[in-house]
């Protein structure tokens, strides 16, 4: 697996949100993506998920670009990714959930094998037991596993989470952390954005630094917690 | 080529202009709506349309009442019933107590105006009501201005009495409003509520008393424009459903929640229809078409700028 | 001890009821009408509540789609000598064609903007029909020969029951299939149904297709049953009777909306001599239906009636386990 960025810009009117992004993820590699407010790291994550078309540059997967394609062909191919909102189908069930994105991408397969596989991976997140309640009657938390539950369904190669660990208490937080690190050893690559510099400098094994639309820094944690330009950027904003 | 017969496409658009005031109007008080409580309601025409019955049963009850007088009243009848149907209905939409809101919106003011609909019908029958003129012109003669008591003559080009005394009062009631948006404590509540209702709350503001009151006043101009009209037209309970549709072609035109769009646009429309009436050789089929104008731009800037003229982008 | 599925008794009894309608309603044929508009109503309502409730695309264009059906069939009988029959298989497919093209301009359209849209396609479609003097009749109307040579509503009864059934249980595989959890999908979160790989643009042009065409169907069959199409059917009023039936029904029920419209077809005409006071108080319920009960007055009692089912199965599973048990030691 090769997710290739190369070169991303991407222009509202006249405000610049990407200016010459750039990065390739090798294999199952486990990124973090950070940055101040306003850095982009949403917007970076929208072009690579199809939302928005970079206005110049490309993303690639395997060699293909993706960048142009619709939101629902890039899933397909193995991008998954969460809001920083939680967005649960609300008025369907937990079971409903988990089969939307395994019946779209499988159309021709059975249901009964969804609903086991989906009986799986919900025992795993430790919410079998909410199959067939409704989503929008469980928890703030219990929706975002449901979130991540649904990702593997759709078992895509690349998941993408933005900011999964923001304003979940400490027992949810150990168990999305668990389900990272399983689900990467599993051999799959993560991009996660978040704000939480402790967290994300133990979790990641490399770390991508966005800063007005451009990327300052990549490398792995520890270079990257002594490199001047993060340390700028983050001291800048303090400062305000 | 078609044969364009010049002064009768004039006074077609100048038909047009002079209706497309009060389509304006009309259309100020959805954009009102729209800006304050973000829903379209489905029921305007209802309220104009209740407001010439008001006008015309007031003027019949009181000989000698002001035709003002009664259009002020006529507002007021369909600012209560707006207030009083938003502080029902739409009060859990403004808590944000409401599944679904947007559905919600929709359907509970379009059910409004079917309420309204049958109301009058079952109240007043389908019988049309016509009500004098409001103002006779003054009889002049100034080049080739002439004037009689029913008609205003720029050369050849007629202008009905009627039409332009609710022209006239649509663009006085256009100031009133812009006046009152911009200028006094009211405008500046509504206006801070339509931008930002957390921020409005924490300055004092109460967005529940502000949605009730934009309701209100937005059916209140539905209303008004319903009365000034009332005498241009044969009153039946189904008049609001062109008008009405005719005030969304011009919010989508002009941009959702934009008064100066609503304005222009109201005027663009009046002129298209003219135009589009005039342009079709067989004078029946050209009436009939009249409305299918204005809906054919409302598609096209649907699909291509839905944003309209100078809406905000969401 | 076994338990009465009540679920079975109460379809199968409508079921007898509904097939029998013409035994017990021999001296009055006004009835029987009566129950054949309720029926075409109950197809309008029930394929609105799959576009709008399940899918969730709130259009105002379904009397639109009816119409298309029913003048198509009109016009192609008039021009090139179609007979009723294959004038509503093919107008029945015109409507699924102007359908897909109104789902197509729609995409890009949400909320407000889709049912301002598709109000005006509509109105649109009024105007041209009431214009076209010389093709459609105009305000007089188009005039249908029958579709079944017969002078008995008697078989027009059992046509359109049989049309209900038929496209109520499609809509029902429908709504259980894929495509209806993909429907929903698009209903509760567009975008993030995408990020999880549906197909947004095929499923939603695709809601379009399916419930204009089941729309136009029955508009067809219900214009050479009355025998005459006006564009007055057009009126927005008329739209708003369906959306009142599947809202007072249930509008995220198929059945429910089925139900009400029957139900509403019925008490409109029982209330006969109270005239438009009977629609005034149909529009009060209407809005106090949404204030005050979101799923309608009759999916409550259908969802109520298959949770106590399904709870009594609960019961009786552990019943039978508790005494296999028993008999085991």
């Amino acid at each position: 697996m090769e997710l290739d960025v190369r070169d991303v810009h991407l222009h509202f009117g006249g405000i610049r949100a990407l200016n010459g992004v750039s990065f390739t993820v090798r294999g199952p590699e486990l990124i973090g993506l950070i940055g101040p407010n306003g850095a982009g790291k949403t917007t970076l994550t929208n072009v690579i998920s199809g939302v928005y078309k970079p206005s110049k540059g490309a993303v690639y997967l395997n060699g293909e670009r993706i960048s142009g394609l619709p939101p629902y062909h890039i899933a397909r191919r193995g991008i998954g990714r969460t809001f920083q909102v939680t967005r649960a189908f609300r008025r369907m069930t937990v079971l409903e959930n988990m089969l939307v994105p395994a019946m779209a991408l499988h159309p021709a397969g059975r249901r009964q094998e969804f609903v086991e596989r989906a009986h799986e991976i919900l025992r795993f997140l430790t919410m079998d037991h909410l199959a067939l309640e409704y989503a929008r009657s469980l928890s703030g938390g219990q929706q975002k596993l449901l979130e991540l539950g649904r990702l593997l369904m759709l078992d895509p190669d690349v998941i993408i989470l933005d900011e999964p660990f923001a304003g979940v208490h400490p027992k949810l937080r150990e168990t999305i952390w668990e389900f990272i690190t399983t689900v990467h050893q599993q051999g799959k690559a993560f991009i996660i954005i978040s704000h939480d510099m402790e967290t994300i400098f133990t979790l990641s094994q490399r770390l991508l630094v966005l800063n007005f639309g451009q990327l300052i820094a990549d490398g792995p944690p520890e270079q990257v917690k002594e490199d001047p330009a993060v340390i700028e950027a983050y001291l800048g904003k303090e400062d305000e | 080529m078609v044969d364009i017969n010049l002064s009768f496409l004039l006074r077609l658009i100048a038909d047009g202009l002079l209706i497309g005031f009060i389509y304006a109007l009309m259309a100020m008080g959805l954009t009102l709506i729209f800006s304050v409580l973000r829903v379209v309601s489905f029921a305007h025409g209802e309220h104009y349309m209740i407001g010439g019955y008001a006008a015309y049963y007031l003027l019949e009850a009181f000989t000698g009442l002001h035709p003002l007088l009664a259009i002020l009243l006529a507002g007021t009848v369909t600012f209560t019933i707006g207030a009083i149907f938003e502080r029902i209905f739409l009060r859990p939409l403004a808590e944000e107590k409401v599944e679904r809101p947007g559905e919600y919106a929709i359907l509970v003011t379009f059910g409004l105006g079917f309420f309204l609909q049958y109301l009058t019908l079952a109240l007043i029958g389908p019988h049309p009501k016509k009500t004098a003129r409001y103002f006779d012109l003054p009889a002049f003669e100034l080049g080739p201005i002439t004037a009689t008591a029913a008609t205003l003559k720029l050369g050849t080009i007629p202008l009905s009495a009627t039409r332009l005394t609710a022209a006239v009062i649509a663009v006085l009631l256009m100031f009133v409003m812009l006046y009152v948006i911009h200028r006094t404590w009211l405008g500046r509540g509504l206006r801070a509520v339509s931008q930002d209702k957390q921020a409005a709350a924490v300055v004092g503001i109460n967005p529940l008393r502000m949605s009730t009151l934009a309701f209100g006043m937005g059916t209140m101009l539905a209303g008004m424009s319903g009365a000034a009209l009332v005498p241009a037209f044969a009153w039946v309970p189904a008049v609001g459903a062109p008008a009405a549709v005719k005030s969304y072609v011009i919010i989508v035109l002009g941009g959702m929640g934009s008064i100066p769009g609503a304005m222009l646009g109201g005027l663009i429309i009046g002129v298209v229809e003219a135009l589009g009436t005039g342009l079709l050789p067989d004078p029946n089929r050209a009436f009939a078409y009249r409305d299918a104008y204005g809906m054919l731009i409302f598609a096209l800037v649907l699909l291509l700028r839905p944003r309209g003229l100078f809406g905000r982008q969401e | 001890m076994k338990h009465v599925d009540w679920r079975w008794v109460l379809t199968g009894s409508a079921l007898a009821l509904a097939v029998s309608a013409p035994f017990l309603l021999s001296g009055y044929p006004y009835w029987l009408h009566v129950a054949i508009v309720a029926y075409f109503y109950a197809i309008l309502a029930s394929s609105w509540s799959l576009l709008a409730g399940h899918a969730g695309q709130f259009s105002f264009a379904h009397m639109a789609f009816m119409a298309i059906g029913a003048y198509g069939s009109g016009l192609m009988g008039k021009y090139w000598g179609t007979s009723p029959l294959t004038g509503i298989v093919l107008s029945t497919v015109l409507a699924g064609l102007v359908g897909l093209i109104i789902g197509v301009l729609c995409l890009r359209l949400k909320g407000a903007y889709l049912a301002l849209f598709t109000i005006a396609f509509s109105e649109v479609l009024r105007l041209t029909l009431n214009a076209e003097l010389d093709i459609t009749g105009g305000p007089n109307g188009l005039d249908l020969p029958p579709l079944l040579a017969t002078t008995s509503r008697v078989p027009y009864y059992y046509l359109m029951l049989t049309l209900l059934l038929v496209s109520l249980g499609f809509m029902y595989w429908l709504a259980g299939s894929r495509f209806g959890l993909f429907f929903r999908s698009i209903r509760e979160d567009e975008e993030a149904a995408a990020a999880m790989g549906v197909h947004i643009v095929r499923y939603k042009v695709l809601a379009f297709v399916i419930t204009a065409m089941i729309a136009g169907l029955a508009g067809g069959v219900e214009a050479h049953y009355i025998g005459l199409i006006t564009p007055n059917i057009l009126i927005l009023g008329q739209m708003s009777i369906v959306i009142a039936m599947a809202v007072i029904g249930g509008i995220e029920s198929l059945l429910g909306a089925a139900i009400g419209a029957i139900l509403i077809q019925f008490s409109l005409e029982l209330l006969r001599e109270l005239g438009n006071w009977r629609l005034v108080a149909f529009g009060l319920l209407l809005m106090l239906t949404l204030r005050f009960a979101r799923n309608g007055l009759i999916y409550p009692l259908i969802e109520r009636l298959v949770l106590y089912q399904a709870r009594r199965a609960v019961i009786e599973g552990r019943e039978q386990k508790a005494k296999q048990a028993g008999e085991g030691a």
